[in-house]
């Protein structure tokens, strides 16, 4: 056993447990915490994988801005919080045994599929310009896109959760 | 003019008045009425032109070929037919013209002569057709005319019950009718009437007896519903209901006749089928003592005369049976003109004081209507059997013919019939020319339509009063028309027919004539109430068959409503029952739905990634 | 670690997120479900990134692109929760049920 084995294996628990604690709770404070206990082990995972730059994407954005704005929205929702309504159990299983079925098939084409490795590329390709020359070269569409959905889902939001004119 | 184009006036004129009235002339009922009257004198122009000429060879047209079988129309022009055809356009014009009379304040005039011409149409091709499959169309088509004029005030209940009875009825006869005619059909591969006749090559020749004799009794199933024999011969007298022409015209004249024509027409048929003969003989003779019997105690004046027709009719069916084809036809040619003579007077009573009953006409002052109680007396008198008038002659050959062929016993019933015949006619005429006592003429009730006695109901009267009276001398003629010899008779021989008629009118003059005007069954009532009852037939009917057909048409039409109905009802209620069932699939949960494709991807899923 | 073993743990975070997904009664742990499900996602482009693929910046992109749609979506879901909450006081999915028979 490896210090890196180690390590991996803790963030694999911290990334499973966060998730199982984001689906099992009853109270909403539980499951968001839950997500960002398995936000963090996933980006210790993407770190892992190469990749410091998108790791530090993942805690910043995804933890600092989604899951804080979950937990606002949370807060507005006060009531639903206070009262949380109880499990549905046919719900429940049926959900259980959807997915049930869908990961034994995912396991069942993972076992049969030969994947193509290769040899790990070096260093500099793992470089951070490397991605941004990337994103402005190969995969400008894409990013400009980005950009626009993104502006399109702020305009969206504001009209969406604007307050109804009352009447003068 | 030549024969086709007479015998095709003959036929169609009255056919042409009845869509002319019946398509254009509703608001105009008295055109309607010239139109139908011209109809009907054509028709009887063109008829008698047609009889001087004499017999001509019959007239086919092709109507269509199926695979080897060929069915034509046409007319058949012999003796038999142009006679008889005569007579039933002249009556049809009399029983028309008086009409006129007698309808004179009904609001449907149009309809009830347009429904008069297009009988008078269906009854003289009936007479002329060639082709046995014509002949019975135009039979069904006389009992549909029937129908539709004995229910003509359809508003009354029982004139629509009895229109309906009377066709149905009559359609059990032709079922039977029908089956013999396909018979003729299967055996001998055509429906011409002159080559079925024919000695050689006919059906005579050709079938074996036991077909014959089915043949034969088939055809007189037909005859017994159409002429109203017993067992099917409760229809007649619920048909009074219709007016009193329409009784004269069909239900003592042609109509009923048409039956007794028939078995004229196909003689030879019958002639070579001795056990049918037989049959129709027995059931003839107890037809004519069965009505008689009810027509001794009745009140209605026309319920006698339709009682009376049946037992006429019984009579001509015993001397056809008895192989005269001459006194058969001879008595149905006299008895037309009698009977139509007598229900016509008695139109005219009707007419005249609003009631039927044979009491209050005489005692409101029936005999003070003079052309009426002549024609009365004529008619009664040719009924009973009276010499010189038409009714004896034709009479005595029935009696001649019986004894000749039958042997003793049908000659007595017949004379007893003759007896019982001359009772209830000379009781109907007792009771209303000597009441026992007569109102004062300012009351003598009634309408008041102005003269009693018009002139449009009195000529045909008049014309039928001298054809009832010296239709006997006519004898001759008409065995000569069918190819026969009139028998001779000695005075001997008229001596019983004598003697019975004068018995009966005794023995009514004894019981109606004076005294009290009770007859003598008033003594024996149990005989009484069975007579009056009509033998409890058409009860026993009632109680079973139609009792038995309701019930089988309720069940049927439950079995329609519940199964076959219901069965469609159900199912699509059962689709509509499915679909609500179906509905809570769609229950706006969007984690169902999404649970939904999980679970058909996830089967999906370990399908390809487990087996697959 | 291999990259089979990668792709397991994936699959079993996305399928945890999905249960997730289906059975809450909260549309925010709904939320919290799909996210589950994009980082599983992300987590399955970032291993083949570093095992199968010549260019190891292209799973990065992707992933990147990944967080920044996931952002933007969570956004609209978030406003549209808001409203839903203002007008009718929760947000249980078992009770927004405008759209059925």
């Amino acid at each position: 056993m490896t210090a890196e084995m180690i390590v991996v294996g803790v963030f694999v628990v911290v990334a499973v447990a966060g998730a199982v604690m984001a689906v099992r709770s009853q109270q909403i404070l539980h499951n968001i915490i839950g997500l960002g206990i398995s936000l963090f082990g996933i980006a210790g995972l993407f770190l892992q994988l190469g990749s410091p730059f998108v790791a530090a994407m993942q805690v910043l954005i995804y933890i600092g801005g989604i899951v804080v704005a979950i937990v606002f929205a949370m807060m507005l929702s006060m009531a639903m919080t206070i009262n949380p309504p109880a499990r549905n159990l046919p719900k429940t299983i049926f959900a259980a045994i959807g997915s049930g079925l869908f990961f034994a098939g995912l396991v069942g084409l993972l076992s049969k599929t030969q994947f193509a490795t290769r040899p790990t590329a070096g260093d500099e390709a793992w470089a951070v310009s490397r991605i941004g020359n990337a994103l402005l070269e190969h995969y400008n569409l894409v990013f400009e896109t980005l950009s626009v959905v993104l502006l399109l889902a702020i305009v969206g939001a504001i009209l969406i959760a604007r307050r109804d004119k009352t009447p003068a | 003019m030549d024969t086709t184009s007479l015998i095709l006036a003959t036929t169609f004129a009255p056919f042409v008045g009845f869509a002319v009235a019946m398509l254009f002339l509703h608001r105009s009922p008295r055109l309607a009425q010239a139109v139908v009257i011209t109809g009907a004198a054509v028709a009887l122009g063109s008829a008698v032109q047609l009889w001087l000429e004499g017999p001509v060879e019959p007239l086919r047209y092709l109507w269509f070929t199926s695979g080897a079988i060929e069915l034509h129309f046409g007319f058949l022009l012999d003796g038999l037919n142009l006679m008889f055809g005569v007579v039933v356009a002249l009556i049809t014009l009399c029983v028309i013209v008086y009409s006129v009379g007698y309808m004179a304040q009904d609001p449907s005039k149009t309809r009830y002569f347009a429904l008069l011409a297009f009988f008078e149409w269906a009854m003289l091709s009936f007479v002329y057709a060639v082709d046995l499959l014509q002949s019975f169309i135009f039979w069904e088509l006389v009992g549909l005319a029937s129908f539709f004029l004995i229910g003509f005030w359809y508003q009354k209940p029982s004139a629509a019950e009895a229109a309906r009875k009377a066709f149905l009825m009559t359609r059990i006869g032709d079922v039977g009718l029908l089956i013999g005619v396909l018979v003729v059909m299967m055996t001998a591969g055509h429906f011409d009437i002159p080559g079925l006749l024919d000695p050689e090559r006919g059906l005579v020749a050709r079938v074996a007896p036991a077909t014959l004799t089915a043949i034969t009794l088939l055809i007189f199933v037909g005859i017994v519903g159409k002429s109203a024999q017993f067992p099917l011969h409760t229809w007649l007298p619920d048909a009074m209901e219709g007016p009193t022409p329409v009784s004269a015209l069909l239900h003592s004249a042609t109509m009923v006749a048409a039956g007794v024509f028939l078995m004229a027409r196909l003689y030879p048929l019958f002639l070579a089928a001795e056990t049918t003969r037989c049959i129709i003989l027995v059931i003839a003779t107890v037809t004519a003592l069965l009505a008689a019997t009810m027509a001794m105690v009745d009140r209605d004046i026309k319920k006698v005369l339709a009682y009376s027709s049946i037992s006429q009719l019984g009579f001509m069916l015993m001397a056809l049976a008895a192989g005269s084809l001459f006194a058969g036809v001879f008595h149905l040619i006299t008895h037309a003109m009698f009977k139509a003579l007598l229900f016509l007077c008695s139109g005219l009573f009707i007419h005249h004081f609003a009631t039927n009953d044979l009491e209050q006409i005489g005692q409101a002052g029936g005999r003070r209507m003079k052309l009426t109680t002549i024609g009365l007396l004529v008619g009664g008198g040719a009924l009973a059997g009276v010499p010189p008038l038409s009714g004896f002659f034709s009479k005595e050959e029935i009696f001649a013919a019986l004894g000749h062929e039958s042997g003793t016993v049908f000659t007595i019933a017949a004379l007893a019939a003759a007896f019982l015949t001359a009772y209830y006619t000379f009781r109907m005429i007792f009771l209303i020319v000597l009441p026992a006592r007569i109102e004062p003429a300012a009351n003598s009730g009634g309408t008041d339509h102005g003269s009693a006695e018009p002139w449009t109901m009195v000529l045909p009267v008049a014309v039928l009063t001298v054809g009832a009276a010296v239709g006997g001398l006519w004898g001759h003629q008409i065995a000569a028309a069918l190819n026969l010899q009139a028998p001779t008779h000695t005075l001997g021989s008229m001596l019983p027919a004598l003697g019975v008629v004068v018995l009966g009118i005794a023995l009514a003059w004894v019981d109606f004539g004076r005294g009290e005007r009770v007859g003598f069954l008033s003594r024996l009532p149990a005989l009484q109430t069975l007579f009056s009852n009509g033998w409890y037939i058409d009860t026993f009917y009632r109680a079973v068959f139609v009792r038995l057909t309701n019930w089988l048409a309720s069940l049927l039409h439950g079995v329609e409503v519940k199964g076959l109905d219901g069965g469609f009802d159900q199912v699509g209620f059962g689709i509509l029952r499915s679909a609500d069932g179906s509905r809570s699939l769609q229950s706006g949960w969007v984690q169902f739905y999404g649970g939904c494709i999980v679970l058909v991807v996830g089967a999906i899923a370990v399908y390809v990634g487990m087996g697959g | 670690m291999t990259l089979e073993m990668y792709l397991l743990l994936s699959a079993v975070l996305f399928c945890l997120g999905l249960f997730g997904a289906l059975a809450q009664r909260n549309l925010i742990a709904v939320l919290i479900g799909v996210e589950l499900m994009m980082n599983a996602a992300s987590l399955n482009f970032m291993a083949f990134n570093r095992f199968s693929v010549t260019d190891p910046s292209t799973g990065q992109v992707f992933v990147l692109i990944i967080i920044g749609l996931a952002a933007a979506e969570v956004a609209i879901f978030l406003s549209i929760i808001l409203n839903l909450y203002r007008q009718r006081r929760t947000i249980d999915p078992e009770s927004i049920t405008e759209l059925r028979y």
